[in-house]
């Protein structure tokens, strides 16, 4: 080796395969719990296999049809569908109320305790959410019927109604993804600067105006993010219904990720259970990217 | 268009007292240059006429109304920010539109004014582009017709010029002037630069730890600081100011290399004391009757293009500075020389209080 002079010094080149040394672990893994199942499952989508009953068998897109003609299915995509419509809104609405509470505290401290508070529901695991459900909603001893009691109504079967365990399961995913949008929303009015707040308040006393015309662009982003991540978490909603009802009374609450499980593990038909998983992952993508396509504008 | 009065205001963050017991006018239509090192409270004042901080104690004025507590948007001043705080999200026509629209201005009549604006502020090229694709200048001058064409009693500026390079600073400062004469808003200008204070102000308000040194026109300011302080922070290159003992009785000060003066009307001087001369105001040569000299050697000398600036180191070690003509040929570093300097361009001050000596 010579020593470098001032006439040929080496500039330390990035060699090809020095930046896949530090993302390889992690590709990896991606590839292994993301990209494998995803391309068994299409696989699957495509054979009638039924677990433990011999070799999976090519039948083209049966399974496909199988499954759109099921009653079974569309009801639980439906029920799906409705349980998102009804949830989402309400949890943006409360999660916005949170936000904004929590920008216009002077007061540091509380700040702080509230967001901290916030995080419990997401940190919870389900099945003691689950079990917490249970025991909150129990027709006897909760504590749900207890406070309807006090405002003198009558007390509600929640787990065994099926329109009040619907009810039930919506509230208990309000509770639990609320805080979620509150903190996304939070994050996106600390992105205000405050010269601006200032400026706007030179201007108006309004707080509707200063909402609609310096807070909501700003807000945007974190909207977007909102909806097309609740979107995809309502979708796959499994552990909390689980733990609470497992889909019934009946199939009241029982939505597709539900509906999937059952066919995939109690009756063990891996082939149409992946063609409806793959449909589901289709209407997924698509409802986020319509979000996306119709809400997202890079403008702040 | 309205009249400013800042009575007995003081401002405390717990226990640092920010402000203490402020008092100041502002005439209808006056350009006022509040002025001092960052630190002395010139944002926080400005902060609390436009409402956006509120006094401890005191009470604040606009046009004769007290709107110590009245919320900022109905105080009816405009703002200009230090960082412009343009909203990011509209074009350039919607930021001045804004506050208009807010106010309840006609769209036809929110139009007529940003055209006469734009022309006003020559930013009618750019009144469909957003904030981002703007230079810092072209930025500057949408702040200012934001503000402009709200036409607010009062308009505010937080060191509009201090985040544009120095050349277009200049050219900015003479458009604020040819505006502020045009529009006639009384205007409260917030700087640290003496340079733009003395371009810009109708009167100057020189302020130092919370509370107000001095409040003049430039040239008051310039010509009689009211103390050692104001003297200091005025002026570039700044005043001489050279500590002396006087001994009492005598009718002169002298001390190593100076010998100055003293008007018999000033009475009895205190035995510590600031002479203070501008280097520009001193010639070289001896000194006539009722002159000062001062008289060292050249330490450096510095070539300043239309000017020479030239150190004299004094004999006890104190430092004065001159500015002489370009192609003055007599300053040879090294050796000794002396100026003199007329007694009406001295200056003293009490060492002790800093408060200048006057007849």
């Amino acid at each position: 080796m010579t020593e470098p002079t001032l006439h040929e010094v080496k500039v330390p080149r990035i060699r090809q395969w020095e930046p896949w040394f530090f993302v390889g672990p992690s590709l990896l893994l991606l590839l292994a719990v993301g990209l494998y199942p995803t391309v068994f499952v299409a696989y699957f989508s495509f054979h009638n296999w039924t677990m433990g009953m011999g070799p999976p068998v090519f039948n083209g897109v049966d399974n496909y049809i199988e499954t759109l003609t099921s009653s079974d299915f569309i009801s639980s995509i439906l029920r799906t569908f409705l349980f998102l419509i009804v949830t989402l809104p309400i949890e943006l609405c409360l999660g916005l109320a949170i936000a904004l509470a929590l920008d216009q505290t002077r007061n540091a401290w509380l700040r702080r305790l509230v967001q901290i508070l916030l995080v419990v529901p997401i940190a919870t695991t389900p099945s003691v959410v689950g079990m917490l459900v249970q025991l909150m909603f129990n027709t006897q001893l909760g504590v749900v019927n207890y406070g309807l009691h006090v405002l003198g109504i009558a007390p509600v079967d929640w787990l065994g109604n099926a329109h009040a365990a619907l009810g039930m399961v919506m509230m208990t995913q309000i509770w639990e993804w609320t805080p979620f949008v509150a903190l996304v929303l939070s994050a996106s009015l600390a992105t205000v600067p405050q010269d601006i707040e200032e400026a706007i308040t030179l201007e108006t006393e309004s707080f509707w105006a200063r909402f609609r015309y310096i807070k909501l662009p700003f807000l945007r982003p974190g909207l977007v993010a909102s909806i097309v991540f609740q979107t995809i978490f309502t979708i796959k909603t499994f552990d909390m219904i689980y733990s609470v009802e497992k889909g019934g009374p009946g199939d009241a609450t029982q939505m597709i990720a539900l509906h999937i499980e059952r066919i995939a593990f109690r009756g063990f038909d891996v082939g149409l259970a992946s063609a409806e998983s793959v449909l589901t992952l289709i209407v997924t993508i698509a409802l986020a990217q319509t979000v996306v396509s119709f809400l997202y504008k890079d403008e702040v | 268009m309205a009249q400013i009065a800042i009575d007995g205001v003081t401002k405390r963050y717990g226990a640092t007292e920010v402000l203490k017991r402020l008092d100041l006018t502002v005439a209808e239509g006056e350009f006022m240059v509040l002025l001092g090192p960052s630190g002395c409270g010139k944002t926080t004042l400005l902060r609390m006429i436009a409402g956006l901080e509120t006094p401890s104690t005191g009470r604040i004025l606009i046009g004769g109304t007290d709107v110590t507590l009245t919320p900022p948007a109905r105080r009816d001043v405009g703002m200009v920010f230090q960082s412009y705080a343009l909203y990011p999200h509209m074009t350039v026509r919607e930021n001045i539109a804004l506050g208009l629209k807010l106010r309840g201005v006609t769209q036809a009549e929110i139009a007529s004014r940003i055209e006469r604006v734009a022309a006003l502020v020559q930013i009618a090229p750019y009144l469909e582009r957003k904030p981002k694709a703007l230079s810092g200048g072209q930025r500057q001058r949408v702040a200012l017709a934001r503000v402009i064409a709200r036409e607010p009693s009062v308009s505010l500026m937080d060191e509009p010029l201090s985040n544009i390079d120095a050349q277009l600073r200049t050219v900015m400062r003479a458009e604020l002037l040819r505006i502020h004469r045009k529009t006639g808003m009384t205007t409260i200008y917030v700087t640290h630069d003496q340079e733009e204070a003395m371009g810009l102000g109708d009167r100057i308000t020189v302020m130092n730890f919370g509370h107000v040194e001095q409040i003049g026109t430039p040239d008051e300011i310039y010509a009689r600081p009211a103390n050692a302080f104001v003297a200091r922070f005025i002026g570039a290159p700044r005043m001489n100011l050279i500590r002396l003992a006087h001994r009492p009785g005598a009718n002169a000060i002298e001390a190593a290399g100076i010998r100055a003066p003293v008007p018999a009307t000033l009475g009895t001087l205190p035995p510590d004391l600031f002479l203070g001369f501008r280097g520009e105001e001193a010639r070289p040569g001896a000194a006539h009757d009722g002159e000062a000299t001062i008289e060292g050697v050249v330490d450096v000398v510095e070539h300043l293009g239309a000017q020479i600036e030239v150190h004299l180191r004094l004999d006890d070690g104190e430092e004065a500075v001159f500015r002489r003509p370009r192609g003055e040929t007599i300053w040879h570093e090294g050796e000794r020389a002396a100026l003199a300097i007329p007694a009406a361009h001295l200056h003293l001050f009490n060492a002790e209080t800093g408060a200048a000596l006057r007849a």
